[in-house]
């Protein structure tokens, strides 16, 4: 049976099985949870559709890039020692790379993207040489692998790279990624020539302040543009003022844009950018709706604990939190009301783990 | 540097190679996170100056400060130096009485 068809059946079993009618034409939640769990989630019946174990997780489930097709889900696992990939419908492990080896250590702290036909993966990789008397700190470098290579793969090629990068995002014509970190890289997928450099802790906004920005949640469904809360001050009746902006980066169209909307009053881990592009929904022990025309907050609400990680139905009707503990919450987009709520089994945490949504099969 | 006192041979040795120039690149910013490299407040205080915009509760923010190496000096460092501080511990909020204290190793 090939992959689909067993999601397929999957799909059906879970409508026999008496969850919602929906759900087979809603959205499937990936998250993972500790030590070595990988969770599919059934949005509109708030079930867990698929518990997958990844061996060798050894405790850590991290950043989780699902492939164009939704078939497969890669993720950072091993203390950021190795990436897998993950058929989700058999839950069979089909691809895996190990960075370190006796005389390297060689971390991926979160960073990697896939090429849009899902047969690259490119990995941000910091690497110490470990030296009998010392740790000698190498240069970052980028590694491409291909997907195809199986459970022993070795990169194809590699480029060096910047310090200080903790997010890659690959563009809609899989030529080039964006390196996120002290500032906006872009790179060849090809060759690894640096296309382009832009300013986040270097940039130009008049009167404002260095910024500070947490983005370690590559989450760009379903409007293929990544957004973050970013802090800095900014000035409001000629005196700096502590404020909370959002970024966000057009994939397709490369358009980066900072918009200030409201004084700093509450905390904001990561956001996602609603399906018409007309509110942003931030959360950290608040959930929060940011109106991004009108560049002001259009809601706030208290959430029952603090979530690290937000993502959006695909029709723009729900909110899903999760991340930190283990739980992934369920709330109405115009309200904010709570809708629902999954635990997930043992009450494993997520931590880390991104929050991903594909398109059921 | 002119406020830093050493207080060993090798902090002097370190001013001195300062002082000509000898002083290779620090990598200390290696990523954004990571070992002692967040000037973050720690866990005592939140950007507002209190406690209240820290995670809550401080369960929901352990396994996500030891799997990076957050706060190393609060929370024991599972990337490198005690990976199986958590080991069989999937829940910080049920299991949080295993979680030991750590000491370097002799």
């Amino acid at each position: 049976m090939t992959s689909l068809c067993r999601l397929a059946a999957l799909a059906l079993a879970a409508v026999l099985g008496g969850a919602a009618t929906a759900a087979a034409a809603g959205d499937l939640i990936l998250t993972g949870a500790k030590p070595d769990k990988l969770y599919v989630i059934d949005a509109a019946s708030r079930t867990i559709r698929r518990e997958l174990r990844i061996p060798g997780a050894n405790g850590l489930v991290g950043s989780i890039v699902p492939s164009p097709d939704g078939r497969i889900a890669y993720a950072v696992i091993n203390r950021m020692e190795s990436i897998v990939g993950v058929d989700l419908a058999s839950g069979k492990i089909v691809f895996r790379a190990d960075f370190s080896s006796p005389t390297e250590r060689v971390k991926d702290f979160f960073a990697f993207a896939l090429t849009p036909d899902g047969k690259e993966l490119v990995a941000y990789l910091v690497p110490v040489r470990l030296l009998p008397s010392e740790y000698q700190v190498e240069q970052p470098r980028f590694e491409v692998f291909r997907t195809n290579a199986g459970l022993k793969a070795r990169p194809v090629r590699h480029f060096e790279a910047p310090r200080r990068v903790h997010m890659l995002l690959m563009r809609p014509d899989g030529q080039s990624f964006y390196a996120l970190g002290f500032d906006l890289y872009e790179y060849a997928m090809k060759d690894g020539k640096l296309l382009g450099t832009r300013g986040i802790q270097n940039w130009q906004l008049p009167g404002h302040s260095q910024p500070d920005l947490l983005a370690f949640w590559p989450v760009t469904e379903p409007t293929g543009v990544f957004t973050s809360p970013l802090y800095a001050e900014a000035p409001q009746d000629g005196k700096p003022v502590p404020t909370t902006a959002l970024m966000s980066l057009d994939l397709k169209s490369g358009a980066l844009d900072y918009r200030d909307f409201e004084p700093l009053s509450a905390l904001i881990f990561s956001t996602v950018l609603s399906p018409d592009r007309k509110y942003a929904y931030g959360v950290y022990s608040t959930l929060t709706k940011v109106d991004v025309e009108g560049r002001k907050l259009a809601a706030r609400v208290p959430l029952d604990h603090t979530y690290y990680a937000v993502n959006v139905s695909t029709d723009g009707r729900e909110i899903y939190t999760g991340g930190a503990m283990c739980d992934v919450g369920f709330y109405d987009a115009v309200t904010l009301e709570r809708r629902g709520n999954l635990k997930l089994p043992g009450c494993a945490d997520q931590a880390l783990a991104s929050l991903r949504v594909i398109a059921a099969r | 540097m002119s406020e830093l006192k050493p207080t060993n041979r090798k902090a002097e040795l370190l001013l001195d190679a300062a002082a000509d120039g000898r002083v290779a690149e620090v990598y200390a910013m290696d990523t954004v996170a990571g070992c002692a490299t967040t000037f973050d407040p720690g866990w005592e205080v939140d950007p507002f100056g209190g406690v209240a915009s820290l995670c809550q509760p401080m369960e929901a923010d352990l396994y996500g400060c030891s799997d990076p190496c957050w706060w190393p000096a609060q929370v024991p460092d599972t990337m490198n130096t005690y990976p199986d501080w958590d080991a069989g511990k999937p829940s910080a909020q049920n299991d949080w009485r295993e979680l030991d204290a750590v000491f370097p190793k002799k």
